[in-house]
């Protein structure tokens, strides 16, 4: 649980005043300054859970100091995630861990995308609405075969040299990386 | 896995004069021990060959009849040579790509591409990229976005890969594209959905037909998927959604994009209200969201920590109106 302390108060303004207030309070408080713009849309000051223990550490680095050690499921506030690491409080200690280990949490009927973040266009409600298209099981069964989609889905097709030259405009460069095995269960 | 079956509109529409299709009703079969037969003459024919090869009950066991011998096709025939393939486990590209094709037409048939060719040709530059960092990038990738408001993305055989409407106007960033994209893109990599019809016990029941002769491939195939697009309805095993996520992962990351896109999709998706239609066939096809991150969390461990960080792409991002 996070204690109510001056520590806490700022998470407070920060999750209202948003990302520009992060930084004036991160230079108040002294908190680690993330050197990059975040590259994922979350809300600052979200509720979070942890999805699996992780060591909290002092800066978005695996070698930087060992704050804490937060267990899976501890409630904490997730203020920002930049690359592979998310910065939260929990116990009154903010740090970083890796972005894969926390997970906001919604309130009902409040999706991630309304709670602020990076200009994203509010989707509607969550609420299913009546009418909408689907695709179940049972309508899927019935369909057949359509074989004008299927041209104009071919005619969509590229070829490897119009990728590539579209990654290149993009200034996307292939790296190289070994696929990831399954976890040890 | 649901059933195994056939008689779609079109099959129907295609019947001629002398063929004679039946359905096995697995709950009746059960209770009176014959099988619901459309074609009656054909009863006594085929009931014994039902009872030997169709066990489960409470499942729709429709089964094509033979052709007449002036249709038939000779062993040597694609259909034959699919159905052999198919039972041997040694499917050919050109065959691979012949049944995804039939699934992504009956796919489009109950949902068709979106009518926006910029969005069209876009999902495909950033599918096929990601494509190219694979092991079958020559691979005659088709994407395409389909007019559904449900979350979900599919995957078929031979390289067709789709996503719903619902689900790509959720998406922030081309890098969260191209993590769906990398998703799927695994699923035809590994086969995944090849090898779910192959062990189904449809194919037990056509290679029966092996013998009788089937029409022609396109019989065979629809026979082999199924009631239409059932067959991207059947849940795959958690551990081939795993992996998928794995590899979407990956592939991103490959691509030159931020490797923790595909993640943030996850947690996006996981904020849908469980109870909402629109997520529920991907709910009940893939492992909930919060036990996909946490599994992709624990694969994933550190592995990524010499990553340099991979573009966004956000201001690029096609966006519908």
């Amino acid at each position: 649980m996070i204690r109510v302390s001056q520590r806490g108060i700022s998470h407070v303004l920060v999750s209202v005043l948003g990302w520009s207030c992060l930084l004036f309070a991160s230079s108040v408080f002294g908190m680690a300054m993330p050197p990059q713009k975040p590259t994922q849309s979350v809300a600052a000051g979200s509720n979070a859970v942890m999805l699996k223990a992780d060591d909290l550490r002092a800066a978005p680095d695996s070698k930087s100091t060992l704050l804490l050690r937060v267990e899976k499921g501890a409630q904490v506030r997730l203020q920002v995630s930049q690359g592979g690491w998310s910065q939260i409080s929990s116990a009154g200690y903010t740090g970083w861990v890796r972005v894969l280990s926390v997970r906001i949490q919604n309130k009902d009927g409040i999706e991630l995308s309304d709670l602020g973040a990076l200009g994203k266009k509010p989707q509607g409600n969550v609420v299913a609405v009546a009418g909408t298209r689907g695709l179940d099981e049972k309508q899927l069964g019935l369909v057949s075969y359509d074989a004008a989609e299927v041209e104009r889905l071919r005619s969509y097709v590229i070829g490897r040299q119009e990728a590539e030259q579209y990654a290149q405009a993009a200034g996307l460069h292939a790296r190289d990386m070994s696929y990831i095995a399954a976890p040890n269960q | 896995m649901t059933g195994f079956g056939t008689v779609t509109h079109k099959g129907m529409s295609n019947m001629k004069p002398g063929f004679l299709w039946f359905v096995a009703v697995g709950t009746v079969f059960g209770m009176f021990g014959a099988s619901l037969v459309q074609a009656d003459d054909l009863n006594d024919l085929f009931k014994g060959y039902l009872k030997s090869k169709i066990a489960p009950p409470a499942q729709e066991q429709p089964v094509t009849a033979s052709a007449p011998a002036t249709q038939e096709v000779s062993a040597d025939k694609p259909a034959d040579q699919l159905l052999k393939a198919l039972m041997g486990g040694n499917v050919s590209e050109q065959e691979e790509v012949r049944i995804g094709q039939q699934i992504a037409g009956n796919l489009l048939g109950a949902a068709p591409l979106v009518r926006d060719d910029g969005l069209q040709r876009y999902v495909n530059r950033v599918g096929r990229w990601v494509a190219l960092q694979t092991e079958r990038p020559d691979l005659n990738w088709h994407f395409g976005v389909i007019e559904s408001d449900d979350l979900n993305a599919f995957a078929a055989p031979g390289g067709y890969i789709f996503l719903t409407k619902g689900l790509y106007q959720r998406l922030n960033s081309e890098a969260e594209l191209a993590g769906v994209l990398g998703h799927e893109i695994g699923h035809v990599l590994r086969k995944h959905h090849l090898k779910l019809l192959q062990k189904s016990q449809g194919i037990a029941a056509i290679g029966g037909l092996l013998g009788r002769k089937l029409k022609n491939e396109h019989e065979v195939v629809q026979n082999l998927i199924g009631n239409g697009a059932e067959v991207v309805a059947r849940g795959l095993d958690k551990d081939a959604e795993y992996e998928a996520d794995r590899i979407g992962l990956v592939l991103s990351a490959r691509a030159g994009y931020d490797a923790y896109a595909l993640p943030a999709v996850l947690a996006e998706i996981g904020h849908v209200a469980k109870d909402d239609k629109r997520v529920s066939l991907l709910f009940k096809t893939h492992p909930l969201p919060e036990d996909r991150l946490s599994h992709l969390s624990d694969a994933v461990a550190d592995t990524l920590d010499a990553l340099p960080e991979g573009q966004s792409g956000t201001g690029r991002f096609y966006r519908l109106r």
